[in-house]
């Protein structure tokens, strides 16, 4: 266990750590544009310069990332030599960058911008034009690419090299003519995981599409959440606009009740900190149309009258069975099984599966069951294979997935759904439910490692949050445990 | 002639570079005398010769391979660096060209005492005749059975000859090492050193052909005898290639401590239709200019060179006749080295392109008169800041020049030209 | 492609176990020589036959000068730039090439024949100015030089068109 000083600090390292982890992991911050801890160390930005003692009193300057830890050495992170350095590298990096701040989405969030006020504040010493190189490039479908912001960091190339494997990126050329570009087989379109070179490039180099010129950062704020998309339940966050920026015209709110974009928030016991496309695209899944008026068989109802309804076909039934939604919350299956744990024969369903061309399953990320919370709901009402049998008279669907087909001539049907679809309009008496970002809540993942996700939004009057519905239909219903 | 001569102490003929001919020189039979050597005194023979790497950096043989430390049924590469590509450097060539089975003889030597199973020749792709020379030398060794096959103390050796195509940076020896495992040739941050984790991620000694060239007559003499050539701190000979405005340019042997000034004037003939000398590239464009009042006291040799605040490097010498425009000249040099640079760190992929704008603007007439603190600003941001030494090596030409030669640069920048009449060329 | 792989299992052979990816550069110098440039398809075939990723593929054939991906002209002259063939007239060779063949540096002549580049440094500083014309070096070239094997050129593309 080598004992290092930094900026006077005392501090023991792990062998065969760099001065950067050892830094990093006391808490001192050391600035880089190349270096990700999950990454290789490639060590080509040279921002990371620190002052290393040497024994004649000089100073020796080196990048921390690839500098071993070794015993009783003496780290300076500002010293005057690195502070000069640190500036000289600076000019470097922003000697061919367009600083088009003002119309880049990165602003805000920029490690660039952030670094310059940090450690250089000048202007550029160049009076020569800059390095043109191509704007706009469509590095794929999702992905827009200027390579005039690109600092040729390489983050996103060993991303595709050693994260999601595909070997989709590359550096082409060379000197201040390199230039990232995608592989000419495809290899980067059909990365499942290709999004997580946005959040990784240190510039605006890398952009979204979908969420191009759509929001300044500053206007939105992130909400904790869970991915849906499959059982891995990715920790991420979902970005909306902050309440004090929402937008006032009359016609703005459903921008302002919209998930702008979602990221990875880095967990290291869930997915680290990637999530892959589909947990991107969030805003597509969680953003259909919804379902927002009770029903009775087909006609819109009073929430009230759809309850009393529900009531007594419950009270009625001699063989009620139901099929358990795998996108319900812990607290929501939890409330369900207090509620009719003993009245109904109940069924885990998976709401979701594989869709056509998407990436069923895969040793990084993406697990074949599509569903957030299966293990949650199968850990209350057990894993057997959903049946309904041919003498059910009463059936509770709650959520989507279901093939309404399997209901025996003549059973009632109750069906609870967030989404708009042509078979809530069948149900005898139909719930519209809320969705994740209108309630705060738990998954469980396939590891049964729990994660929380919290409340963006409001949710439409006529919506129910099945936690607060499920008791509601029991009182006088009876069946409770 | 400029001193005694190791390497090109033969005739050249249209056959001399044969294996027939290297044999009737006494060619392979040092290798029997190395084989009957414990490996490990091999390495203490070329320690104790104080061996200078001929690549450049000076750097002594015996202790690059003292890293490497062989273990037995490990695996080590050795690497012969003959991608020459330092502008004005041109020996390795003759070495390949007219000597290719010394080189050979002596990575037989080298892998036998490092423990190497398969070695490397990376030369450069526009060698054409040099890849023939040395691709013929070794054709002629496996056919002699003296490569691929098991020698009397069951030693055997592979020889690849590998071609690069195009690039300067693989010159620097983990930018070849990249380049041999197939991929664009980035240098590579140290450390691990490439004798601890080079090749492939084995351990792998890279020297200069002209470093291993030397190793068969270490062996045949001893380090002793070989220490009587040259001087004490730079023993045995240098081969120099020398250009430029100069009468007699080509390679020459030149035993270290030989009086630079005389060997410029008679060995080489002087300067170009009898012009007068103005300064002296000392060894490969990376290395600082030297004024020739300023070689005029000094002998060729690292100790006597090196004080002179410039190094000897891979023995590419370039001389300078006066009228000869300093401005014109860096403008060549930076071009270079920015059409080179491998793009990976900032400092050099940035400062190269940002310095070749500079230069070209100041030739174009509208040079300010910042932009020489300017050229000295990024070479001194390029000193020691780089991957590999590419950076350094575009700094200190830079600063060579306008250290010596500023007046020149104000002159352009103020007067809007050459302060002579902007020629590289000496006319007769 | 194809029909070079059994030279290419000829490389491979002097090569340790496990460096296929070593064979990009050669099967790649290989391709060129006989096609004249790397085109996708031979891109293809080496990504299978060597196992290595393509992106690999792209960034050295990007990277290094004298691979490319489109055909030149039949002869291509390569004249050197750098400093020590710049000290003896390359400038002015260079200028005169490109009268000649009434093209700029990297460019074809209209009839295919011809590409002509400057490049740096070939390591015959001490024979400059030096031309590459293919594969061969000529040495210590004059402007008569030029013109004369410019003219011989000719005559040969001459030659072999008739045939």
């Amino acid at each position: 266990m080598p004992r290092l000083t930094i900026d006077g600090r005392e501090i023991e390292a792990e062998k065969g750590q760099t001065v950067m982890e050892a830094a990093t992991a006391a808490g001192i911050f050391i600035p880089y544009f190349c270096w990700h801890p999950k990454l290789s160390v490639p060590g080509n930005c040279r921002i990371c310069v620190v002052g290393v003692a040497e024994k004649d009193g000089g100073e020796w300057v080196e990048i921390a990332c690839n500098m071993p830890v070794t015993e009783g050495m003496v780290v300076y992170t500002n010293s005057e030599k690195v502070r000069a350095r640190r500036k000289a590298t600076m000019q470097f990096i922003t000697l061919n960058h367009p600083v088009d701040c003002g119309i880049c989405d990165k602003a805000g969030e920029c490690t660039l911008q952030d670094y310059h006020y940090e450690y250089n504040g000048e202007r550029s010493v160049s009076v020569d034009a800059k390095v043109h190189a191509t704007k706009h490039y469509a590095l794929s479908g999702r992905i827009v690419l200027d390579n005039e912001r690109c600092i040729q960091c390489t983050r996103c190339v060993r991303f595709t090299r050693e994260i999601s494997k595909s070997n989709g990126l590359g550096m082409q050329n060379r000197a201040d003519h390199s230039l990232v570009r995608a592989v000419e087989d495809g290899s980067f379109e059909n990365d499942p995981y290709s999004d997580n070179v946005i959040d990784i490039c240190p510039v605006g180099a890398l952009l979204s599409r979908s969420f191009l010129h759509k929001a300044r950062v500053w206007y939105l704020k992130p909400a904790a959440s869970v991915c849906p998309g499959c059982a891995r339940g990715c920790t991420v966050n979902l970005w909306h606009r902050r309440p004090e920026w929402r937008l006032r015209a009359p016609d703005m709110r459903a921008q302002n009740a919209n998930i702008e974009r979602a990221t990875p928030l880095e967990n290291p016991a869930v997915n680290g900190p990637w999530i892959c496309n589909k947990g991107r695209d969030l805003a597509k899944i969680l953003g259909r149309a919804r379902a927002e008026v009770p029903m009775l068989k087909g006609r819109p109802a009073e929430l009230a009258g759809a309850i009393a309804q529900a009531r007594t076909l419950i009270a009625a039934a001699r063989k009620p069975v139901a099929l358990v939604s795998s996108w319900g919350s812990n607290e929501e299956l939890a409330a369900f099984k207090a509620a009719f744990g003993a009245r109904f024969a109940a069924f885990v369903k998976a709401d979701h599966v594989p869709e056509q061309g998407e990436v069923v399953e895969d040793a990084i990320l993406i697990r074949a069951d599509k569903n957030p919370n299966t293990a949650g709901a199968r850990a209350l009402f057990g894993a057997a294979p959903p049946s309904v049998p041919k003498d059910a008279d009463l059936v509770l669907v709650w959520g989507e997935g279901f093939d309404f087909g399997l209901v025996p001539a003549g059973a009632k049907i109750i069906h609870l759904n967030a989404w708009l679809a042509p078979e809530n309009g069948h149900a005898d008496v139909f719930f519209p439910l809320s969705i994740q970002t209108e309630r705060a809540g738990h998954y469980t993942n396939f590891a049964g490692v729990t994660g929380a996700f919290s409340k963006c939004f409001d949710k439409a009057p006529g919506v129910s949050d099945a936690e607060a519905l499920f008791p509601a239909l029991a009182a006088g219903a009876g069946g409770g445990e | 002639m400029p001193g005694r001569k190791l390497i090109m102490n033969f005739e050249v003929t249209p056959t001399s570079h044969t294996l027939e001919a290297y044999r009737a020189r006494g060619g392979y039979q040092t290798l029997e005398k190395a084989l009957a050597m414990e490996p490990a005194d091999i390495t203490k023979e070329v320690t104790a010769s104080g061996l200078l790497g001929h690549g450049g950096a000076a750097f002594p043989v015996g202790r690059k391979w003292g890293v490497m430390k062989p273990n037995p049924g490990e695996i080590h590469y050795l690497c012969a660096n003959a991608d020459e590509g330092e502008p004005g450097t041109f020996k390795d060539r003759w070495i390949l060209e007219n000597a290719p089975h010394l080189l050979v003889e002596s990575m037989l030597i080298t892998s036998y005492a490092l423990g190497v199973r398969h070695a490397f020749v990376y030369i450069r792709g526009e060698f054409d005749l040099p890849y023939r020379r040395i691709q013929g030398a070794i054709d002629e060794a496996y056919a002699a059975g003296l490569l691929g096959r098991p020698q009397a103390n069951g030693f055997t050796l592979d020889i690849v000859v590998y071609r690069g195509a195009g690039s300067y940076v693989c010159g620097e020896a983990s930018g070849l090492i990249t380049s041999i495992e197939g991929r664009k040739p980035y240098p590579r941050n140290r450390p691990p050193r490439l004798t601890v984790r080079g090749l492939f991620q084995k351990p792998t000694v890279i020297n200069n052909v002209e470093s291993l060239a030397n190793i068969t007559g270490i062996i045949r003499m001893g380090a002793e005898e070989f220490r009587k050539v040259g001087t004490p701190k730079s023993p045995g000979t240098q081969l120099i290639s020398i250009s430029g405005h100069i009468a007699k340019p080509g390679v020459y042997e030149v035993e270290y401590g030989y009086p630079w000034a005389k060997f410029l004037d008679e060995d080489c003939g002087g300067m170009l239709h009898g012009a007068k000398m103005k300064c002296v590239v000392p060894g490969g464009i990376s290395t600082k200019v030297l004024t020739r009042a300023e070689i005029e006291p000094l002998n060729l040799s690292h100790e006597s060179v090196n004080p002179a605040g410039s190094g000897l490097g891979s023995g590419g010498m370039i001389a300078i006749a006066e009228g000869t425009c300093m401005v014109r000249f860096l403008q060549v040099l930076l071009r270079f080295y920015h059409h080179e640079s491998c793009g990976q760190c900032t400092p050099c992929r940035e400062g190269m392109g940002w310095m070749h704008k500079i230069i070209d603007r100041i030739v174009a007439g509208k040079g300010v008169p910042e932009d020489i603190e300017r050229l000295y600003a990024i070479s001194h941001a390029n000193d020691g800041t780089t991957i590999c030494g590419m950076g350094d090596a575009a700094g200190y030409a830079t600063v060579g020049i306008l250290n010596k030669y500023r007046d020149e640069f104000e002159y352009f920048i103020q007067n809007k030209r050459s302060k002579f009449d902007g020629r590289l060329e000496c006319l007769a | 492609m194809k029909h070079l792989i059994p030279e290419f299992e000829k490389m491979k052979e002097r090569f340790p176990a496990g460096f296929e990816p070593s064979l990009v550069l050669p099967c790649l110098h290989r391709i060129q020589k006989d096609r004249g440039y790397v085109a996708d398809e031979d891109i293809d075939g080496l990504v299978a036959y060597l196992g290595v990723p393509r992106i690999q593929v792209e960034e050295v054939l990007s990277y290094y000068t004298m691979l490319r991906r489109e055909g030149i002209g039949r002869t291509h002259l390569q004249i050197c730039r750098n400093i020590a063939c710049s000290m003896r007239g390359a400038e002015g060779v260079i200028d005169h090439a490109c009268k000649r063949l009434g093209v700029k540096p990297g460019g074809t002549t209209a009839d295919g024949k011809f590409t002509l580049s400057t490049v740096e440094c070939l390591g015959s500083c001490g024979t400059a100015p030096v031309m590459m014309v293919n594969d061969a070096y000529h040495e210590n070239l004059t402007l008569a030089e030029l013109d004369r094997l410019i003219g011989e050129l000719v005559v040969e593309e001459r030659a072999g068109e008739k045939k």
